[in-house]
């Protein structure tokens, strides 16, 4: 199956290296498996809403699907030496797509807006969470921004690539209000034409770009909810592309002739967090026990069919940040002798209640059934409890007193590719639910003071050596049962070409085009 | 008639009253915090704290009902608390896609229900009944995501005749009407066969027969209309679910329908969206109901709501 995977990863590479010349014209449809939700950037949370907004609406800076930070509407930084003020130097020359052109009090006017808690942004604490902060956003010239903080904010540079900072038209948000979510107006490749909800989003190419001119003339983002029948319509032809192609088909659609099925990393880590500050779990020996006792690799392959990394590190490798720090061997001795040290036998087995999602993340009931499964023969007596997404969510989000969760499936992706994001929300001991993302309630004081070092010191070879330590602590301590990293399964007919697939969870058509 | 017809108009209100107060209840009854999926994992409980408060949410629930409840007698539904789209918009735009696919999922369903039904019928216990109601318990029994994708793979995938999913002309209606009329086919051809047996059977028939009638005659002139009345009744509750339960056939198609939208609006707790789709389809449902009584009266002059 891995072998499957690594072909899978090849072949894109060689679609998205186009050998031919590049034609112009054409329409390319993406079969997709929800709607997007909302097109007004602070406000999108759902990666199918980023992919369709970030062909329209661009941010100051991008990441590449390879890792990399690189200007987009910005043309480059300084930082002062404290760490504390950016200056950002500003693309000249650009308009939005109504004609307004995007300067440096277009740029404020955006980055005010979710500054704003009005605004209500879910990802306003990319900018301005609970310890560091963006205090300021001035005007220097009409090219020039200048953020100040109220310490020094090393990932920064990484937030504002995230799709919530694109850059819209001051001119159409003020115009248009609340409607503006339904016909965004950036700077970006394509523009907007039309969104039949629950049907499809329309987007025509922008023949003014600032940059390389996209090949397409248009691009269409299909809503299809049915894995059969989206496969089913890309075998047909009907469309170009389908997203989150059910891992089981793979095998099955090997060996189509019209299209290739992709598999490629994305940026979200699939973990099951523990209760640490409750019994069973706040003894750590159980929480080692368990990652002893699941053979992650027979998940990877059977549950997942191949399609999936098994977890070396809270994060993946595509974030910078990230070293391979250890996976917790599958040793049912090992963990047996650890239930055993913590009191617990065959006659008196350790027993835990386990909440998970069904539908969320890939195959998550399935793998949730299979750690039940494995753990039984280490002797542990899991009960799953399944739960509707909204429910599950309100459940494992209460505060630590009234949390009796105590094993709950989770995803986390951290898609501004840097590790802050991937680590501070979810370890750090200030960010317990309800105001953070650390649902395990997972305290460590010298975790706590690596990962506030990470956020102040700019250099990032010592970044990169502060977040290794923390991970090394973290995966010792094993507030998670850590499984795998999901992979995006991708069908693409060979007629589309360039067609990228971004660890964001984003398919990418800005330099795709149609093979006649 | 028309006394009746105005009666139970009025009749209907109390009735979409007591489903809109029971909507309202059910969606806020069912854990699960609106703010928070809006707001993803994420976002801090300030910001879902904010959104909860734009909401409206943290008023007592009476004071929401009455809130609710003045702004529709308005005519306004309100916002999608997901995508800020206003929902009689979203409403208005899936709708007509439900009644086009319902509509002709029903013609379907008539055509070939009937039709079997009474070749089932006029020849009883024959091979050609038995065979034609075993087709009648396979179109029963088969769930729509599986018949439907088989559509989808047999005349889409192999034969390229028809579009795989999605809305356009009339190409893209027929394999979700033939999908959707299916089940809706097998149960009015079984309910077609009982009751034109029954009417074969009665007096007035054997009369007929007695004056020397060909059989033709006999039973497209005497006993099809009385076969019909039971047959309506089944139409037009067939109907109210075509327009309600379309749900699965609109997600394998990926048809932008009503039924779609609903079970959308409840996944994200989109408290507006489930109210008004749920409001119009109990409207539909009243109206259907109201349309086949009056039509009993059209097919059988014996029956008076006066």
């Amino acid at each position: 199956m891995a072998a499957i995977a690594l072909t899978g990863a090849l072949v894109i590479s060689a679609a998205a290296a186009p050998a031919v010349t590049p034609t112009r014209g054409g329409t390319l449809i993406v079969g997709s498996g929800v709607d997007a939700v909302t097109l007004d950037a602070p406000m999108i949370t759902d990666s199918p809403s980023a992919t369709v907004a970030e062909h329209m609406v661009e941010s100051l800076y991008r990441l590449t699907p390879e890792g990399r930070i690189v200007p987009m509407l910005a043309l480059g930084h300084t930082v002062s030496p404290d760490g504390r003020t950016w200056t950002v130097r500003l693309r000249t020359g650009v308009r939005f797509h109504d004609g307004t052109p995007f300067d440096a009090e277009a740029a404020k006017f955006n980055l005010d807006r979710m500054l704003d808690p009005a605004t209500r942004a879910a990802f306003r604490f990319l900018l301005c969470g609970p310890a560091t902060c963006v205090t300021s956003v001035t005007v220097v010239d009409s090219s020039t921004i200048r953020l100040v903080t109220n310490t020094t904010f090393a990932p920064l540079l990484a937030h504002l690539t995230h799709s919530s900072m694109g850059m819209q038209s001051p001119t159409a948000v003020r115009r248009l209000g609340v409607d503006y979510a339904r016909q965004p107006v950036g700077t970006g490749a394509f523009k907007f034409k039309e969104w039949v909800r629950g049907d499809r989003v329309v987007m025509t190419r922008n023949d003014d770009y600032w940059g390389e001119k996209a090949f397409l003339d248009e691009v269409q983002f299909r809503v299809i909810p049915d894995d059969g029948a989206r496969v089913a319509a890309l075998e047909a032809g009907s469309i170009h592309v389908a997203v989150r192609v059910p891992p089981r088909e793979i095998e099955r659609l090997k060996g189509a002739r019209d299209f290739t099925v992709s598999v490629d990393d994305s940026l979200r880590t699939i973990y099951v967090g523990f209760n640490v500050t409750r019994p069973p779990f706040n003894d750590g020996r159980l929480r080692r026990a368990l990652n002893h006792a699941v053979n992650k690799r027979a998940i990877v392959n059977g549950a997942l069919y191949g399609t999936a990394r098994v977890s070396d590190a809270p994060i993946v490798p595509a974030i910078e940040g990230y070293s391979k720090i250890m996976t917790y061997e599958w040793d049912l001795e090992r963990a047996e002798a650890l239930l055993r040290e913590a009191g617990y036998t065959r006659a008196r087995p350790l027993r835990a209640v386990f909440h998970h999602p069904s539908g969320r993340y890939i195959r998550d009931a399935e793998i949730a059934a299979s750690i039940q499964g494995l753990v039984r023969r280490a002797g542990i007596e899991l009960e799953l409890r399944t739960m509707e997404w909204g429910a599950y969510l309100a459940l494992t989000n209460r505060p630590q007193p009234e949390n009796d969760v105590q094993m709950y499936m989770l995803g986390w992706g951290t898609v501004t590719g840097d590790a802050d994001y991937g680590l501070y929300a979810l370890f750090h001991s200030s960010q317990w639910v309800p105001a953070g993302s650390n649902r395990s309630f997972y305290k460590n004081e010298r975790v706590d003071a690596l990962l506030d070092r990470g956020r102040s010191t700019m250099d990032q070879a010592e970044r990169n050596k502060i977040y290794a330590d923390a991970m090394k602590v973290i995966m010792d301590d094993a507030p998670w049962l850590f499984l795998h990293s999901e992979s995006q399964v991708t069908g693409i007919r060979h007629t589309a070409q360039g067609v990228v697939v971004h660890p964001a969870e984003r398919v990418e058509l800005f330099k795709a085009w149609i093979r006649r | 008639m028309w006394a009746y017809i105005v009666k139970r108009l009025l009749l209907s209100i109390p009735v979409i009253f007591g489903v809109a107060f029971m909507v309202f209840a059910m969606v806020r009854i069912v854990p699960g915090d609106p703010a928070r999926i809006i707001a993803g994992e994420a976002a801090t409980q300030e910001i879902v704290e904010g959104i909860r408060k734009d909401m409206g949410l943290d008023q007592p629930l009476l004071k929401q009902f009455a809130t609710f409840v003045g702004n529709v007698l308005r005519g306004d539904f309100g916002r999608s608390v997901r995508s800020k789209a206003p929902v009689a918009g979203e409403v208005a735009a899936r709708l007509p896609n439900t009644i086009r696919l319902a509509t002709a999922g029903l013609c379907v369903a008539v055509v070939v229900g009937v039709s079997a039904g009474i070749i089932s019928a006029i020849r009883p216990y024959s091979w050609m009944d038995t065979v034609v109601m075993l087709v009648a318990l396979a179109g029963l029994s088969m769930p729509v995501f599986w018949s439907g994708l088989m559509l989808i793979l047999i005349f889409a995938v192999w034969l390229g005749w028809l579009p795989a999913v999605g809305t356009g002309g009339m190409a893209h209606l027929v394999l979700p009407a033939v999908t959707l009329g299916m089940s809706t086919a097998a149960i009015i051809a079984r309910m077609s066969r009982s009751s034109m047996l029954e009417v074969l059977r009665s007096d007035y028939i054997r009369t007929a027969r007695a004056k020397g009638l060909a059989e033709a005659a006999v039973v497209n002139r005497h006993a099809f209309r009385n076969a019909l009345i039971p047959v309506i009744t089944v139409v037009g509750l067939q109907m109210g679910t075509l327009l309600s339960g379309a749900v699965l056939t609109e997600t394998v198609f990926a048809w932008p329908g009503i039924g779609r939208l609903l079970v959308e609006g409840i996944l994200s707790r989109d408290y507006p969206i489930v109210q008004a789709s749920v409001l119009v389809v109990a409207m539909a449902f009243v109206m259907v109901n109201l349309t086949v009584d009056v039509l009993y009266a059209v097919v059988d002059p014996r029956i008076h709501y006066d």
